[in-house]
């Protein structure tokens, strides 16, 4: 991939080493920087406001939820919405954040194990079928899941694998994959080739290279990879919804949708279900953020 | 050359031989084999209210205490989503033992479900009110087991109508239409008369109104939409919206948001079914509301009546005194009771109408049983049909009524 | 599978990265991709073993006569794709998916560049604001799209409650009960769940592009519009291939957005393929039928994107 003008960043790495990310230059700073974090606020409020309808409303009473005209904040906390909830009738809810714990995980992990070969590769060498690949790869991307989820089923009945785990982490493994690929295969470009010669000719491997000199340099590539795909396989639902029957085994997201009856639904504990979903994602990220912030300052080559 | 750990060859190889050793995580639980040599049979059921699982295990619990060697696999879905899991389920050729749902017709037309005498005792099936097995049969073979029943109502607001000087609840359109304009008029920002024509349940607010023409969504043979007394029905229901008596955007809105605002007694007048009593008894139970016949264009008395039923799937002929037993478990009058009280539906056999709790608690719907008509879901077609009411009656609101039920006259006719 | 990849030799750096020694004969062509097929088989192990059998038996159904609940009632030949196109409100479907796709992509694109360019700045509470940000990526788009269909709900919805409360509307609107209005607001939504993935993928882009480039940037005295053009924007141009290519996969194949915003809205005039797939599944029942739209909403995003990667060349050999 030759996107990437090649000189600024060959100027780029021929002055990284030991290269300061600060200090910055002091100019205007205050006032502009009391400016950019007003507008932080602003930015931060909206994309908060639905999940705090949601938050408040998980603390409202069954009732409360559909009062006409509602109520902005619950007349009476109820706390207790949160410790009821893992014990309802409806569904096991422990074991459904558990299932959806260890899809997400393995299916990440599994994405990354097959990408990360397959990114590194299309991105450094030619060879013919390259693009074919890439366009393969991309094209499992293509199709709704939920008009597969019907064949799914019965490819995983054949093979007497369905309502397993195993089963959905091929499924979120396998439709994850192309965005990986892709994302990963873009940084992998940007970073300079001539580094890998430099290494190879110094005797280091390929796989050496790759950890050593490649991997840092494209790491907030491979961290969004890993935001993408894990929260793409914690909220998937159409496969599990037919894939997976056992009540234990299947994940937050179909479990939510044991909360809506048919005359009435438990909006309190759709939405505390909803926020206990959200906030795991929430600190993952928040842990991952600093390796891609640290991946720019780390990524210093020697 | 190799780095042994941490290596992205390492992890590849890694999680594949993971992957590859059948990491199957609680693998316990999923039909088909099992170990003690016994019988499992699989039921799949829609999820009525949060009770329903609780009610199931309980049964099951019981019936697997006194029949050693069978168990019953449980699977409870939304009704958001049954119908998708149950189409995956039978495409690939795993359909459930014994399902719960509304229609039987298309499995049976299929062949895929038992005849009811094959799977219950002859007094079990004696047992069912003729009316609910006249409904379950096709082709004279009864495929389906009534499970439960509802018929609609109309339930109002006492007070607003008082405030509106109307005394009695409307029996007739005329009645409907005056009282509904009256409330209108009251600027006490109540709406007259709940309409949900939204894809949720549309086709039971139209049945209402069809069948209270003297219209039929059947001929005995196929299925007729178009026909001069439904048009005449929603004609009405279009002079309802027009006149502005009902609540804003009927076409789009859905049953139960509706209701909710009926409970919040923002709207004077709806069409309920039994559940909605005890959803009233939580949510406001301040509400001074009554419950009467629904209006019909002359007052004849007649209403809409839905029953769910059970049916087993003939998918292993080993499994069939196994499921004749647990049916026979389920029907058995106390079992039975247990679970039709619980939910709040009315019972479909003889003698859990004579033994129901709710006798009292439902006598207005009780009363409107007998006239109550059903929707013709034992013909093939009506499946489609109704999706077709579901997503298209509600242009009602902006179309011409002739012209919406020729477009479901055809995808009826299409089906 | 055991490791081969470290036991590969490795290909001549120059000749491999360079790729200027042609010509080649067959048999490099060949060992070529005989040295990439050990990367590359596992991804070509999981499309192959998991998705290639629904693919193609969705391709198979379109083609099939099916009951129903599925049962196979013998072969159709192309009578599912016929009645397709005799489906007359397809015209309308089709005009709103472009409106749909091109809306929602342009806008959430545009609103990104601006949105990583600002996360990209240093100031006090950046780190809270990022993952502020990540929020609606973390819901699920169902929950997330349940939420505002609850808060824009006419009587007790607190949203349409607070625009009236601050004086916005006279009277509750019903946003999620009309056409026009629900299908603009659930692109709304849409944008709304697409910006954090588009966000941060450049916002990663962003990180790969240093200071010194930046200052580079400026010192060359032109203005900071101009500056970003020229140099950062085609830097970006990676991370925004990959961006635009994804979200046009994803909007396309939305399903939970308009079906929760426009699922009780009668007639087709809200509807996109997608969407229409499931109506003609779950309301139609005619699972052919449905296959057969699949299929056509197959091949048309594929034409779609093969026209992007034509036109903007994100995989450009050299």
């Amino acid at each position: 991939m030759a996107v990437t003008a090649p000189s600024p960043v060959s100027e780029q790495t021929g002055s990284t080493t030991g290269r300061p990310r600060r200090p910055r230059r002091g100019r205007g700073s205050r006032r502009r920087r009391g400016l950019l974090a007003a507008a932080g606020a602003v930015v931060a409020l909206v994309f908060v406001a639905p999940y705090l309808i949601m938050l408040v409303g998980s603390f409202k009473t069954r009732s409360e939820i559909l009062r006409v005209p509602p109520t902005y904040l619950p007349e009476t906390w109820h706390p207790s919405n949160y410790v009821d909830m893992w014990s309802t009738p409806e569904t096991p809810l422990p074991y459904n954040l558990v299932s959806t714990i260890v899809i997400s995980v393995c299916a990440t992990l599994l994405v990354l194990c097959v990408a990360v070969p397959a990114a590194y590769y299309t991105a450094r060498f030619r060879f013919p079928g390259r693009l074919l690949f890439l366009l393969l790869v991309l094209v499992t991307q293509m199709l709704q899941p939920a008009v597969l989820a019907a064949g799914l089923f019965r490819e995983f009945v054949t093979l007497g694998i369905h309502d397993t785990w195993l089963a959905m982490i091929l499924v979120n493994g396998a439709f994850n994959l192309s965005f990986a690929v892709w994302i990963m295969h873009s940084f992998f470009a940007s970073v300079p080739k001539e580094l890998d010669e430099a290494a190879m000719i110094d005797g280091a491997s390929r796989l050496q290279i790759l950890r050593r000199i490649t991997a840092p340099l494209v790491w907030p590539g491979v961290v969004t990879a890993i935001i993408f795909t894990f929260v793409n396989c914690w909220n998937e639902f159409a496969a599990s919804l037919v894939i997976l029957t056992t009540a234990e085994n299947q994940p937050l997201s179909v479990a939510l949708t044991k909360f809506v009856g048919q005359y009435e639904s438990a909006w309190q504990y759709v939405f505390g279900v909803s926020i206990v979903g959200i906030v795991p994602v929430v600190v993952l990220f928040a842990l991952i953020e600093k390796r891609l912030v640290a991946g720019l300052t780390a990524g210093a080559v020697k | 050359m190799r780095t042994p750990v941490r290596t992205t060859a390492a992890a590849v190889a890694m999680g594949l031989t993971l992957t590859a050793c059948g990491f199957s995580g609680g693998d316990e639980g999923s039909s088909g084999d099992d170990a003690g040599g016994g019988t499992t049979i699989d039921l799949l059921v829609p999820q009525y209210s949060d009770q329903t699982k609780a009610l199931w295990q309980e049964i099951i619990a019981g019936f697997e205490e006194q029949n050693s060697g069978i168990s019953v696999n449980l699977e409870v879905q939304s009704w958001d989503n049954i119908n998708d899991v149950v189409r995956t389920k039978v495409q690939a050729g795993e359909a459930p033992d014994i399902l719960n749902i509304d229609a039987f017709s298309g499995f049976a037309k299929d062949d895929l479900l038992y005849p009811a005498e094959e799977v219950v005792s002859p007094e079990t099936l004696d047992d069912f009110q003729q009316s609910f097995i006249d409904n379950a049969t096709l082709d004279g073979t009864v495929y389906g087991l009534p499970l439960i029943a509802s018929a609609r109502a109309l339930f109002y607001n006492k007070d607003v109508l008082a405030q509106a000087g109307v005394s009695e609840p409307p029996s007739t359109w005329d009645q409907l239409l005056s009282t509904a304009t009256k409330i209108s008029e009251l600027d006490a920002d109540v709406y007259g008369y709940g309409m949900p024509l939204g894809s949720e349940e549309a086709q039971a607010e139209t049945s209402i109104f069809t069948f209270g023409a003297g219209g039929a969504w059947t001929d005995g043979d196929s299925i007729t939409v178009d026909t001069p007394e439904n048009l005449e029905a929603l004609k009405f229901m279009k002079s309802m919206i027009d006149a502005g008596v009902t609540q804003p955007d009927p076409g789009a809105t859905d049953r139960t948001p509706m209701l909710d605002v009926f409970i919040q007694g923002k709207i004077a007048m709806a069409v309920g079914l039994p559940p909605t009593i005890g959803q009233i008894e939580e949510r406001n139970p301040d509400l001074n509301y009554g419950i009467a016949p629904v209006p019909t264009k002359d007052g004849e008395p007649v209403t809409l009546g839905v029953a769910d039923h059970l049916m087993a799937f003939r998918n292993d002929d080993d499994k069939k005194d196994a499921i004749r037993a647990f049916l026979d478990h389920f029907y058995s009058q106390d079992v039975y009771l247990s679970f039709v009280d619980a939910e709040g539906f009315l019972p479909t056999t003889k003698s859990g109408a004579d033994g129901t709790e709710n006798a009292d608690r439902f006598s207005e719907f009780l009363e409107v049983l007998p006239n109550a008509r059903f929707y013709p879901s034992t013909n093939e077609a009506w499946a489609a049909t109704q999706g077709a009411l579901q997503t298209l009656v509600g242009q009602i609101q902006s179309k011409d009524a002739a012209a919406v039920l020729k477009q479901i006259q055809d995808k009826a006719d299409a089906a | 599978m055991t490791a081969p990849p470290a036991a590969t030799p490795p290909a001549t750096p120059e000749s491999a990265v360079t790729g200027t020694r042609r010509p080649r004969g067959r048999p490099g062509r060949w060992s070529a991709l005989g040295r990439a097929l050990p990367w590359l088989t596992p991804a070509l192990l999981l499309i192959a073993g998991v998705v290639l059998f629904p693919a193609g038996y969705m391709a198979w159904t379109s083609v099939r006569d099916l009951s129903q609940f599925g049962m196979d009632n013998g072969p159709a030949g192309l009578d599912n794709y016929a009645r397709l196109l005799e489906f007359g409100a397809l015209p309308r479907v089709l005009l709103n998916t472009v409106v749909w796709v091109f809306g929602v992509v342009v806008t959430t694109v545009l609103i990104s560049l601006g949105l990583a360019q600002f996360l990209d700045k240093a100031f006090p509470g950046r780190r809270i604001v990022r993952l502020a940000v990540i929020i609606p990526w973390a819901a699920s788009v169902v929950m997330t799209t349940t939420v505002f269909y609850y808060g824009m709900d006419p009587f007790y919805g607190v949203i349409n409650t607070f625009l009236v409360d601050v004086g916005l509307l006279d009277q509750p609107y019903g946003f999620t009960r009309n056409a026009l209005p629900a299908f603009l607001t659930a692109m709304g939504i849409a944008v709304f769940v697409s910006l954090p993935f588009t966000t941060y993928t450049l916002l990663a882009g962003l990180q790969t592009i240093t200071l010194d480039v930046r200052e580079a940037a400026q010192m060359d005295g032109a203005g900071p519009w101009a500056a970003y053009r020229q140099i950062i924007l085609p830097l970006l141009r990676p991370a925004l291939a990959v961006a635009t290519i994804i979200n046009i996969i994803n909007v396309f194949n939305s399903l939970p957005i308009l079906q929760v915003m426009t699922g009780s809205i009668p007639g087709y005039s809200a509807d996109t393929t997608t969407t229409l797939i499931f109506k003609f599944i779950r309301a139609d029942r005619q699972i052919d039928t449905a296959s057969a739209l699949s299929v056509l909403n197959f091949v048309i995003v594929l034409g779609v994107i093969l026209v992007y990667l034509k036109v903007v060349k994100p995989m450009r050999e050299d």
